[in-house]
């Protein structure tokens, strides 16, 4: 939170929130909780709006399943007061990585730093 | 005896035998007719109405073509020749309609279906579809078949043209498929849920104008748009079948048959058809040299030259296997005896003549089958050594030829009189009055089996003397695809196997995995696959395999075919022939060519007829020295068929089906 962090703020939208929507937030906005990556969730007094400010970029992916149906209207109450049922084979959210270094690529994709040496047979081996 | 009939097909006026159905005398004028059920090497049907055409001043209704013939429509009343109409608004609406009712019960497959782009049904719907279904009814349902490892079946698709059947106990000659029910509950089947006891089944696949057949080992891997199609020739046994080999990338997706009348007309082995999961197995991609005992991978650099090292000035054999084309057979043998060695093809052990043409390949075509009246096997087991020829021999004997079988009785899928099963039964027959045989054409046919031991020399003089005094043709039936082309350029030693490898110090093994090499013996192996040889070896050069390299081929009679490249060698694989050539050179003997055009002219110009692709040359009849024969049975060469070289012994799909030919061996089916 510097004087460069509010600059960045000033002229873009995609780091956290612009200034204006903090001004919105502060004027309007019942905070109902957080999760796990620290992006707060706010609505509007009447409840007719409801909004996320992000913790870092704005990543609309970084919102998890549980926050997701309470932003959109789909659950009243958020998981805070009432929690998504878990399975035990999910795994853990994941923002989508596709555009970034972190995105998977196969395992024969020149995008690899080793890629798998392609075959398309099988060679004998002595012994 | 001609009966040509005049005969008018869409205005245009043909002259015809009055034999020839319709759909035949059609396709003379040069019109397509489409059709599903009639296939011109099977009976005919008349079973899915696709072929309709209008007879005119017939019978008001349309005529099935493929059913009937020329000299049953009758001319005009001015005696003008018949008329039939093929393009006509009545033929048009009778095609619609069998198509209709043909896709009453098709499923929508195309998208997963494999025979999609390359399917008759989808073709012909092109033509004589309507745009949507009339029907509202459930569609038929019916339950799949199991064929066993090579067929894949949808019998939903199935549109009862029941070529597979026909084909099945025709020309394969085995009554396991059958069509059962009637109407809507018409179903092929199977005797007992019996799976296909045939090594050529693969064929139904070919013949299925549908997706209900298709090809197991190659579901779902590619279509038929996105494949590069080679035409090429067949080197699983010594028929030359003519091939075309599919490939995406560098792989091998496919093989298929094609056409060719005097060789496998359109049929092939399923050895010849699957066995191409075998070329990606087990492959040699690089030179190896034994140091200490193992072997380690080394460039092609240092295993020419220690190759080199261990011919200099030593004595010399080479070895030519059964899947070697002609020039690299020509190169080792240029090399070789240029080094003062031997070569020697016949690894195994046959006594084949050299130089005489006539006893190592015989005067017969394959063709001559097809109008022989007497055809007598000796010593072989056609439906294993070449299967596509017994459905050749087949083919005559349900045209009424009679078969004779001196050796092992065996099931060959049709009768046969057993003469007997030794070489004294051979003696005996030739003793014989042949007054009725002297008349009509006949064929003999003699197997590997007969030649290849201690007195093979003598049972091929007495078979000669035999076809000689009965006025046969003689028709020598080989294994190896190799051998005929290695023996027209005389890659052969005086003494055979046993004075080849006597005494020599190195052994330069050519691709033959089928032989034991003594202890102590320096063995140099070039092939494709890591077999027997290459355990064996003390230096590895990595070839190319069939499908990997242009090369000639001489079939079992006699006619020199070209196979050509569909994919590149893997790795630091090489050509066989231009390995042989850089070894030469590191030889300081270098062979006098750098390309493979060099090559073929240098071989043609020692062997004229080896250039006269797909002609059989005729041979001289030159006799050989009748000597006594012994006294053993007639033993057959081929004990797995479908693990007889390398790259079958490297394929998944022939190691089971050869597990299913053993386990079928130990259960039999259970009698009624």
């Amino acid at each position: 939170m510097g004087i460069m962090n509010t600059l960045l703020r000033s002229v873009t939208w995609w780091n956290s929130q612009t200034l204006n929507t903090q001004l919105f937030t502060w004027r309007n906005g019942v905070k109902v909780g957080d999760d796990d990556q620290g992006n707060i969730y706010y609505r509007n007094r009447d409840d007719s709006k409801r909004w996320v400010i992000f913790n870092g970029e704005c990543e609309a992916t970084r919102v998890s399943a549980d926050w997701h149906g309470w932003l959109h209207q789909t659950f009243d109450e958020p998981p805070t007061e009432r929690a998504m049922d878990h399975k035990v084979w999910e795994k853990p959210h994941q923002e989508n990585l596709t555009g970034t270094a972190l995105a998977y690529a196969p395992a024969g994709s020149i995008r690899r730093a080793n890629p798998v040496e392609r075959r398309d047979y099988e060679a004998w081996t002595p012994e | 005896m001609t009966d040509l009939r005049k005969i008018i097909i869409d205005d245009n006026e043909v002259e015809v035998e009055g034999a020839m159905t319709l759909i035949q005398a059609c396709e003379v004028a040069g019109i397509e007719v489409p059709r599903f059920c009639y296939h011109e090497r099977l009976s005919i049907a008349g079973n899915c109405r696709m072929c309709l055409v209008e007879v005119v001043g017939g019978p008001p209704k349309p005529a099935a073509s493929c059913a009937m013939q020329v000299r049953d429509l009758r001319p005009g009343p001015e005696g003008q020749p018949p008329v039939v109409k093929t393009n006509s608004p009545m033929v048009k609406k009778a095609r619609e309609g069998v198509m209709e009712f043909l896709l009453i019960n098709h499923p929508l497959d195309c998208p997963i279906c494999d025979q999609g782009g390359e399917c008759d049904l989808q073709d012909q719907a092109m033509a004589y579809g309507i745009s949507g279904s009339r029907f509202d009814l459930p569609k038929r349902a019916s339950d799949d078949l199991e064929l066993g490892p090579l067929v894949a079946t949808t019998m939903t698709r199935c549109i009862s043209c029941t070529r597979c059947v026909r084909f099945t106990s025709e020309v394969a000659g085995i009554l396991t498929m059958g069509q059962t029910g009637r109407g809507e509950d018409a179903e092929i089947t199977t005797y007992l849920g019996a799976t296909l006891d045939s090594n050529l089944q693969g064929n139904i696949i070919d013949l299925c104008p549908v997706g209900a057949l298709t090809s197991k080992p190659y579901a779902f891997s590619a279509r038929p748009w996105e494949l590069t199609k080679t035409e090429s020739i067949d080197v699983m046994d010594a028929l030359g079948a003519n091939i075309r080999v599919d490939t995406k990338g560098r792989e091998v997706m496919r093989i298929l048959p094609r056409n060719h009348d005097g060789v496998n007309e359109e049929w092939i082995t399923d050895k010849t058809r699957f066995v191409w999961d075998g070329l990606r197995r087990q492959r040699l991609d690089a030179p190896y040299v034994r140091v200490d005992g193992k072997l380690r991978a080394v460039s092609w650099g240092e295993a020419l030259t220690a190759a080199a090292d261990a011919m200099k000035g030593k004595k010399i054999a080479g070895l030519i296997g059964d899947l070697v084309p002609v020039e690299a057979a020509y190169a080792l043998k240029q090399m070789i005896e240029g080094q003062g060695g031997h070569v020697e093809c016949r690894t195994d052990g046959s006594k084949l003549p050299a130089g005489n043409r006539s006893g190592y390949v015989g005067t017969a075509t394959i063709e001559d089958i097809d109008n022989a009246e007497m055809i007598q096997l000796i010593g072989t087991n056609p439906r294993l050594e070449s299967p596509v020829l017994n459905a050749r021999i087949r083919k005559a004997w349900a045209r009424g030829a009679n078969v004779g079988l001196i050796g092992e009785a065996v099931d060959l899928t049709y009768d046969y009189h057993h003469v007997g099963t030794d070489r004294a039964a051979l003696s005996e027959m030739m003793e014989h009055d042949f007054g009725k045989v002297l008349e009509v054409p006949s064929v003999v046919i003699v197997g590997q089996g007969a030649l290849n031991e201690a007195d093979g020399l003598s049972v091929l003089a007495a078979v000669m003397k035999f076809a000689a005094d009965t006025n046969s043709k003689l028709l020598v039936l080989h294994t190896a695809a190799s051998r005929v082309g290695t023996m027209d350029i005389g890659a052969i030693t005086k003494g055979g196997m046993e004075k080849t490898l006597d005494g020599a110090e190195v052994v330069y093994n050519l691709g033959a995995d089928e032989i034991e090499i003594d202890k102590g013996t320096f063995v140099i192996y070039q092939g494709s696959h890591g077999d027997r040889g290459a355990h064996r070896a003390d230096i590895i050069l990595p070839g190319a395999a069939y499908t990997e390299e242009s090369g000639l081929f001489v079939n079992t009679e006699g006619r020199p075919q070209m196979a050509q490249r569909a994919s590149f060698p893997p790795g630091e694989a090489k050509e066989n022939w231009a390995i042989l050539r850089a070894l030469s050179a590191e030889l300081g003997a270098v062979l006098p060519f750098d390309n493979l055009g060099g090559l073929r002219a240098a071989l043609v110009a020692e062997v004229p007829h080896l250039g006269k692709i797909d002609q059989v040359p005729v041979n001289e009849w030159e006799h050989l020295k009748l000597r006594p024969m012994g006294k053993a049975d007639f033993r057959g060469i081929v004990g797995d068929y479908y693990l007889t070289n390398p790259i079958t012994r490297a394929s998944e799909v022939m190691a089971e089906l050869s597990a299913g030919v053993k386990a079928r061996a130990q259960k039999p089916m259970a009698a009624e």
